[in-house]
């Protein structure tokens, strides 16, 4: 099962997509994509974990190549968020910047993988695009990079929703449930 | 006249093409897309909506989600292009909103 949650900053959607995984059964395995390069990072990190903690989450840091993370079989995955994977792919460190159709074809083909291997996945993405197109050539690959793998993950989801104001607006699927 | 707005790449033109069964020259024949970019230079917005709403369909992209910028001609833009959405979709039978490729009916319905 793959569900996609969708929404601006702010939305609530991180809070959605946690209770959701909280309702359906399976070892909770949340993968964090944020790479901790400085102190802000760092506190976001903390915030983030103390925020799961206690719901019973397996934290596991991963911040590019989805299609290696080794889960267990029974594991209820979330994601959050697809952005930063994204941006850690396009932008790496110590390596020019990948052909961004590449790395959006590379994501996909991750989410695919990591979604055979475990029971569910859930992944949270960042709504970007609806600000215009006024961005340089390096901000304007990015947005249409997570354009292209919001539609292609949407294509192949069960579930596709998007939060506004802490509430959700579904277009596709239904909810899933324990029992699915 | 069919409008179909959403943000930028989240699958509009592909989502028309699905639905009408368009390949791309029936695409180009039929629709416009962008339409935002042409409100920034229109006159009357509201002529501009008449002349659009000729087509089968429209399409533009949502521009008006950020922080208002800093700059004063991407405000009066996306102030004009918000506008010209709201005339487009008082003209149209159907408004469709794209996000991530799937579609949501906001006005009428598809046929």
């Amino acid at each position: 099962m793959l569900s996609l949650i969708v929404g601006g900053a702010a939305s609530g959607k991180s809070a959605y997509a946690e209770a959701l995984v909280r309702s359906i059964e399976g070892r909770r395995v949340y993968v964090a994509t944020m790479e901790p390069w400085d102190e802000e990072c760092r506190e976001r990190i903390a915030r983030h974990r103390a925020q799961r903690a206690g719901h019973g989450f397996v934290t596991i840091e991963r911040y590019r190549d989805l299609g290696g993370l080794k889960v267990p079989a029974d594991a209820n995955v979330l994601i959050d968020c697809l952005g930063n994977l994204i941006a850690n792919e396009l932008y790496p460190l110590d390596a020019p910047s990948p052909d961004a159709t590449d790395v959006a074809k590379s994501v996909v083909e991750g989410v695919r993988t990591l979604c055979a291997s475990c029971t569910h996945l859930t992944l949270v993405a960042n709504e970007v695009c609806a600000a215009g197109t006024a961005y340089e050539g390096d901000t304007l690959a990015y947005l249409r990079a997570i354009g292209h793998i919001n539609c292609a993950i949407a294509a192949e989801a069960d579930f596709v929703c998007e939060v506004v104001a802490g509430l959700p607006n579904v277009l596709k699927g239904k909810p899933p449930t324990s029992n699915a | 006249m069919m409008f179909v707005t959403g943000p930028a790449f989240s699958g509009k033109r592909t989502w028309v093409r699905e639905t009408m069964g368009w390949d791309a020259e029936e695409l180009a024949h039929r629709a416009v897309w962008d339409v935002q970019e042409l409100a920034i230079d229109a006159d009357d917005l509201a002529i501009l909506a008449d002349e659009l709403a000729c087509r089968d369909v429209v399409i533009a992209c949502e521009l008006g989600a950020g922080v208002v910028p800093m700059d004063a001609d991407q405000r009066a833009q996306r102030e004009a292009a918000g506008r010209l959405a709201c005339l487009l979709a008082e003209r149209a039978d159907c408004v469709v909103r794209i996000c991530c490729g799937l579609s949501q009916v906001l006005k009428g319905s598809i046929s």
